[in-house]
């Protein structure tokens, strides 16, 4: 008799519930891109608090929306902001200023090389970038030692960074946990192997016969939760489907701004427009409105 | 021709250094640097190896229409424009080749030579404080545990740049809040701190300023002014710098662009005037 595999679909407000206070976790996508959107502002809804934050390299305003909204205790990153469109972002900024926030201070290899390290079960890994520069100045968990095999140069030992959970938005998925980016990956294999449990985000759920047509683009394997969320990257892009929303980005750093210079009632306002106040997901893509969410449509760029 | 912006000459002036046998990165926030390489490739690097941004896409764009400057470095646009396209940590195991990254290194042979740089040839790094020796500061103002005003964060310039051969670093305004005699906190450590650790790459080439460029005089390993853009004095620099402004033999007035330079930026890398914005 055969037995039928589990599959790990479920809903959007389920699986941000597995997200504890106080859990460790790792956020995917890159710059204005990819961005598991609709799970980061359930997270936000449920009132999550002092998560550990895990960026991706390049982290966008992804996690400037977790720290204004109040969740994060310790952040986990070498770059928070959106290149052109907000060179700093304005949360980041204010909570490291006010010392409400702790800052893990790396760079994007030596983020790398403490997933890498957790990936792998190492104690450590070692790089040599960062040496002579303030970060191991600012972040006691790296140590520098002494090359043992050519004796003198210094190398900065890093140690495991291990996420809980990462939360990565993918273009399509099994519901056995399959996914496939159709798109750019950035480090999110990365984030995803060095933690404990992933969960996917995805456009659209589809049969595991089309994972199947070609498995050489699955990026994440077995994921222990999948939602299915379309537009669920907004206002962020998701390559193959969809460019970012350049008036909505525009739009949250002025008012992210504003409540850098403590114009909070602008941002509590902010919060309750895009994140609080729509009741699920869709009623937040009804908010944006649908020629809008169809003029940022961009065609595939890969085949799956 | 004076009709142009700070930024358009920054990407004719770095295009122009650019060399047909380079091998090239530019990260996040560098649009001056993606227009520079395009045009470079278009007009006369067309074998230039180059890496931009973050999704890690090797872009040749010689027989490709650049619609637009892309505005972020991660974006789908800039796939149109890769032959390859690969994880981002994979920047530095791919795209690096361990042992050998000097191409070319007689310009009249197409012969790679191998050698120590470890990463590409150039790469350039913002920051918002620089010294005279050519540290950057993307970090912060203040102190540890005391910071007054927090950057963007280092990024990966720390990591790429101990493998490249030149570094530019550039800063979008010059005063003396910005140049300073010594930086804060070090995000890219300049030419004094990359040879005392041995590291592959040469650290710092140029400090590039809206007024100015500071090369590296090569005894002392400190910033000196080398040539000023035009209309700019050597005593503006001066008294518009944080630190004390020496100098090369002669300062050089850079050429402002060629009207076909200008041109070619416009028509063929930058058509909606990103860098005129």
């Amino acid at each position: 008799m055969t037995k039928k595999r589990k599959e790990v679909v479920t809903s959007i407000p389920d699986a941000a519930s597995k997200i504890k206070d106080g859990m460790t976790v790792a956020i995917g996508g890159f710059g204005a891109d990819n961005h598991p959107m609709t799970l980061v502002r359930e997270i936000i809804r449920n009132g999550t608090k002092d998560l550990t934050v895990i960026g991706s390299a390049t982290a966008g305003l992804e996690i400037d929306l977790l720290i204004g909204a109040g969740c994060v205790k310790k952040l986990v990153a070498p770059y928070v902001g959106q290149e052109m469109y907000c060179p700093i972002g304005h949360n980041f900024r204010n909570y490291v200023e006010k010392g409400q926030i702790e800052l893990w201070e790396c760079s994007e290899y030596i983020l790398y090389a403490g997933l890498f390290a957790a990936a792998s079960g190492q104690e450590f890994f070692a790089w040599r970038g960062g040496v002579g520069t303030s970060i191991p100045q600012l972040n006691q968990d790296l140590v520098e030692f002494v090359d043992p095999i050519g004796k003198t140069k210094k190398i900065i030992a890093v140690p495991p960074l291990r996420p809980d959970w990462a939360l990565i938005h993918v273009g399509w998925s099994d519901p056995y946990g399959n996914g496939q980016h159709l798109g750019a990956r950035f480090g999110d294999r990365w984030l995803a192997r060095a933690a404990d449990r992933i969960m996917i985000q995805a456009e659209r759920i589809v049969p595991n016969s089309v994972i199947r047509k070609n498995p050489f683009m699955t990026t994440i394997a077995y994921a222990d939760c999948v939602v299915e969320a379309p537009y669920g990257g907004h206002p962020y892009a998701a390559h193959g489907f969809y460019k970012e929303d350049v008036d909505f980005i525009e739009d949250y750093v002025k008012c992210s701004e504003a409540n850098r210079k403590g114009d909070t009632p602008v941002w509590s306002d902010y919060l309750q427009r895009h994140v609080h106040g729509p009741k699920d997901h869709y009623a937040y893509l009804e908010t944006i409105g649908i020629k809008k969410l169809l003029d940022l449509y961009t065609h595939p760029i890969v085949s799956g | 021709m004076n009709d142009y912006s700070w930024k358009e000459l920054m990407a004719v002036v770095f295009s122009r250094e650019i060399k047909d046998t380079d091998k090239i990165t530019s990260g996040a926030h560098t649009e001056i640097f993606f227009a520079a390489t395009m045009l470079a490739q278009k007009t006369h690097a067309p074998n230039l190896k180059l890496q931009l941004g973050g999704s890690v896409t090797l872009c040749n764009v010689v027989d490709v229409e650049v619609s637009e400057l892309p505005k972020t470095s991660t974006g789908y646009e800039l796939i149109r424009y890769a032959e390859s396209v690969h994880d981002h940590p994979d920047t530095f195991l791919f795209y690096g080749a361990p042992g050998g990254a000097r191409y070319y290194t007689d310009e009249d042979s197409d012969l790679r030579d191998v050698n120590h740089f470890w990463f590409a040839d150039r790469f350039f790094v913002g920051g918002i404080q620089a010294d005279k020796w050519g540290n950057t500061n993307m970090i912060g103002l203040g102190k540890p545990g005391k910071i007054t005003f927090r950057g963007p964060g280092t990024i990966g310039i720390n990591d790429i740049a101990i493998g490249v051969r030149d570094t530019y670093v550039f800063l979008t305004a010059h005063d003396k809040r910005r140049l300073v005699e010594q930086v804060d906190f070090i995000s890219f450590p300049g030419k004094k701190i990359c040879r005392d650790n041995e590291y592959y790459g040469g650290g710092p080439k140029w400090i590039v300023t809206p007024k100015c460029i500071f090369d590296f005089d090569p005894d002392t390993l400190q910033a000196r002014l080398a040539m000023v853009f035009p209309g700019v004095t050597v005593d503006d620099v001066r008294a518009n710098t944080g630190f004390e402004v020496k100098t090369a033999k002669t300062v050089e007035v850079v050429d402002p662009p060629t009207r076909e330079e200008l041109e070619a930026l416009r028509d063929e890398v930058d058509r909606t005037g990103v860098l005129r914005q």
